[in-house]
């Protein structure tokens, strides 16, 4: 199944205690709200879905006094933080099964990737099935 | 021991049984299989909810404000909280509040100001920073976490490891080796503010569960001398002595799970039929029901007997460190066998065994090791103590 959850538009003035530093996975929308990107906060994430988050949409003014920092933020393509402007995760330990089942259930909607996962520069995505799964309401 | 539940005790129960059972469960049908948190309008309902009912923060002390439950019904509740899927390590997800941790209560009046009564109103957070990478089982010996005075202050260098939530806590309780000479004397609790500059997060250590620990990093961190948490030298002391109290309903949580576990393995096996029969009536699976009985109601009646003695005032550490490996062990058996009677379905995502599974092999571990309940008790039965 997709994330069911809504949109959340980023709030620079957010505490950052708010995201969950857990593992998950997360989806990326451009303005009209469309998913742009798929991928996850795995085990090896510094910073699981937090992280990952604000390495796509910066770290806002002040955060060089945080006590944290993301070391890799390039890891993200660029494309990706450009376009950024909604944002939705799942924290799960499954990150990398409901990662391949997001990005197929997209794959089933739309009969293609999201746009940015194509990019050269996104973590590569694995080998999809075909499930017939086509979503509700989308 | 007198195991019957005086009427306050079942009243409180009671209360808490149908809160977990009409207000948190319900609720999980709709979260992440491993949230735990709740939606932040769900959570200020429940919040408030509790407070009407006069149940937050239970263990707070009638001195501080709080109920004052004592420790006996507080094992009680722990294991009636924990019965929901996310209830193993976030019993309620927390709308009954939780109580500072007792090292707090010993702090001076300036640090109680300071750390305490925030914590007790909720707008402080605090972490516990005890294990190093060089090891946790034995503090006395590997914490190489070094504080060295610089007149009003102590220098610290060194970091921690396995502290959860200390990315989002306000300040830590970090034990700082600042006497190599002395062994366990040698070792002194700070306050450590996480904005204090040379604190960094230096990684979050994802696990077995979605949450996960950290690892700190302290350079050159300035504390001070006010910041030592009771005295130069005592840290270890404190330590243990707020571990052996904190095993006691960290045991008895584990047993919430189980029970629901239990409930839900009996629940299915009255109604899946195999062969033209209900699991029930095999009898491999009644022997695995009936062992999930004796493993829970063996371990409650430690847990509860090492309760009792606390409250009794006396010595209790051979006792909780049973309840703990008792209660742990019990508890990932009975998960275990519950996931078996389900077959695959216990597996799979759609029921909480998996993620009860995954958790409760960390209670093994947490909070002292099986290994190392088995020295402290071994050390009592023998009344030997090693180290310095």
């Amino acid at each position: 199944m997709r994330i069911r959850k809504d949109w959340s538009s980023w709030d620079p003035g957010m505490s950052f205690k708010t995201l969950p530093g857990a593992m998950g996975i997360y989806e990326i929308a451009d303005e009209q709200k469309n998913c742009i990107y798929i991928s996850y906060a795995g085990g090896a994430s510094p910073y699981g879905l937090r992280g990952e988050l604000y390495a796509i949409f910066g770290m806002p003014a002040g955060a060089d006094k945080w006590n944290w920092s993301h070391p890799h933020p390039e890891s993200i393509p660029a494309e990706v933080k450009q376009r950024a402007k909604y944002y939705r995760y799942e924290v799960t330990h499954n990150y990398y099964s409901r990662w391949i089942e997001d990005l197929t259930r997209f794959s089933e909607d739309y009969e293609t990737l999201p746009e940015l996962n194509k990019l050269a520069t996104a973590p590569r995505a694995p080998h999809l099935g075909r499930y017939h799964w086509k979503s509700e309401g989308i | 021991m007198d195991m019957q539940r005086t009427e306050e005790q079942q009243l409180i129960i009671d209360t808490v049984r149908k809160f977990i059972r009409e207000e948190i469960r319900p609720l999980e049908a709709d979260l992440d299989p491993d949230a735990y948190e709740l939606n932040p309008e769900d959570d200020e309902r429940l919040r408030a909810m509790v407070k009407e009912m006069g149940m937050y923060q239970m263990g707070l002390p009638v001195e501080y404000g709080g109920p004052g439950v004592d420790i006996v019904t507080r094992t009680m509740l722990a294991e009636e909280m924990s019965q929901h899927r996310a209830g193993l390590y976030a019993p309620a997800y927390g709308a009954f509040g939780s109580s500072p941790p007792e090292h707090l209560y010993k702090g001076t009046d300036e640090q109680k100001e300071k750390y305490l009564y925030p914590v007790i109103r909720g707008e402080k957070h605090a972490f516990f920073g005890l294990s190093e990478p060089s090891g946790g089982s034995d503090p006395a010996r590997s914490i190489r976490t070094r504080g060295v005075r610089d007149g009003d202050s102590w220098v610290i260098n060194g970091g921690k490891l396995w502290n959860s939530g200390a990315d989002t806590a306000d300040f830590g309780i970090v034990y700082v080796r600042t006497d190599p000479t002395k062994g366990r004397q040698g070792i002194t609790a700070f306050l450590v503010d996480t904005d204090t500059p040379g604190f960094r997060v230096q990684r979050l250590v994802q696990v077995l569960r979605s949450h996960y620990t950290t690892e700190l990093s302290f350079t050159d961190m300035r504390i001070p001398h006010s910041q030592i948490l009771g005295e130069e030298g005592g840290g270890f002391a404190l330590a243990n002595d707020t571990l052996a109290h904190n095993r006691i309903p960290y045991a008895s949580a584990c047993l919430g799970i189980a029970v629901y576990a239990q409930e839900l393995a009996i629940e299915w096996a009255k109604q899946r039929v195999t062969f033209g029969e209900p699991l029930a009536n095999r009898q491999a699976i009644q022997w695995m029901l009936v062992d999930n009985e004796i493993d829970m109601r063996t371990s409650r009646w430690i847990a509860l007997d090492a309760a009792a003695r606390a409250q009794r005032g006396e010595s209790f550490r051979f006792e909780s460190s049973m309840a703990k490996l008792l209660c742990t062990e019990a508890a990932g058996r009975v998960i275990d066998r519950c996931m078996q009677i389900h077959g695959g379905l216990g597996m799979a995502k759609d029921m909480p065994f998996e993620r009860w599974y995954r958790e409760v092999r960390i209670r093994r571990i947490g909070e002292g090791t099986s290994e190392i309940q088995r020295v402290v008790m071994a050390r009592d039965l023998l009344n030997v103590r090693s180290g310095s």
